[in-house]
């Protein structure tokens, strides 16, 4: 396969995502956009694997590893930390000493807080990646110019 | 580590290109590598050094960048 073929599938596959998107919150169904998503970056995976004129060498490839693991690095604490504060919202913590009056129900957050609580944990992973992986291609030479 | 990749490809009149096409790697990962932006993996090194059919320690020198620590 070549290079443009396959950006134009993924860009195919990246549309046909959004419209599955559009479908599933319209009937309000989650799985279809679930199972859509992981069907449409296994052929983008696989896709990827015939493409011929893409040259992927150990420099790029370290570029990719070194982006990964930093994100992998700093996400994790900001998973965690939001994490932890989910937990603490879903389990009742008694007051001591423990009183009658201080008795309160155990909250539960929304599941519409959820969602934007994962919004927000996406769209930290995104940007997360895409800077590491600008800083790292500037550190190994993906911008330098030559004189040839 | 420095490296003499731009004076053995003026010898042998190559360009970047042709050396990344030999090599199988991108003309950019050369540059990077002439520029001292990136170490090379052992076998890019002998890659390198092979087609210019010399030994890999007259293309590319190790430069001591080695803290001392103090041993009793």
């Amino acid at each position: 396969m070549k290079k443009n073929t396959f950006y134009l599938l993924t860009g195919c596959i990246a549309l046909l995502l959004l419209g599955l998107f559009w479908y599933s919150v319209e009937l309000h169904t989650p799985l279809f956009i679930e199972v859509g998503f992981i069907v449409g970056i296994s052929t983008i995976y696989l896709a990827r694997r015939t493409v011929t004129d893409i040259i992927e060498d150990e420099r790029s490839a370290k570029i990719t590893e070194e982006a990964a693991v930093r994100t992998f690095q700093v996400f994790w604490v900001g998973f965690c930390a939001l994490s932890i504060g989910v937990v603490m919202e879903i389990l009742y913590i008694p007051s001591f000493p423990r009183e009658r009056s201080a008795f309160r129900p155990p909250e539960i957050l929304p599941p519409r807080m959820l969602g934007y609580l994962q919004l927000v944990l996406l769209c930290l992973m995104i940007f997360l990646y895409v800077g590491f992986r600008i800083y790292y291609a500037r550190k190994y030479g993906d911008w330098e110019t030559d004189e040839e | 580590m420095k490296n003499k990749i731009k004076v053995f490809r003026a010898m042998h009149d190559l360009t970047q290109e042709d050396l990344a096409q030999a090599t199988g790697v991108t003309r950019q990962t050369i540059l990077a590598i002439e520029k001292g932006k990136y170490v090379p993996s052992l076998d890019l090194a002998f890659k390198i050094s092979r087609y210019f059919n010399v030994n890999v320690e007259e293309v590319f020198q190790y430069s001591e960048n080695v803290r001392t620590i103090d041993v009793d």
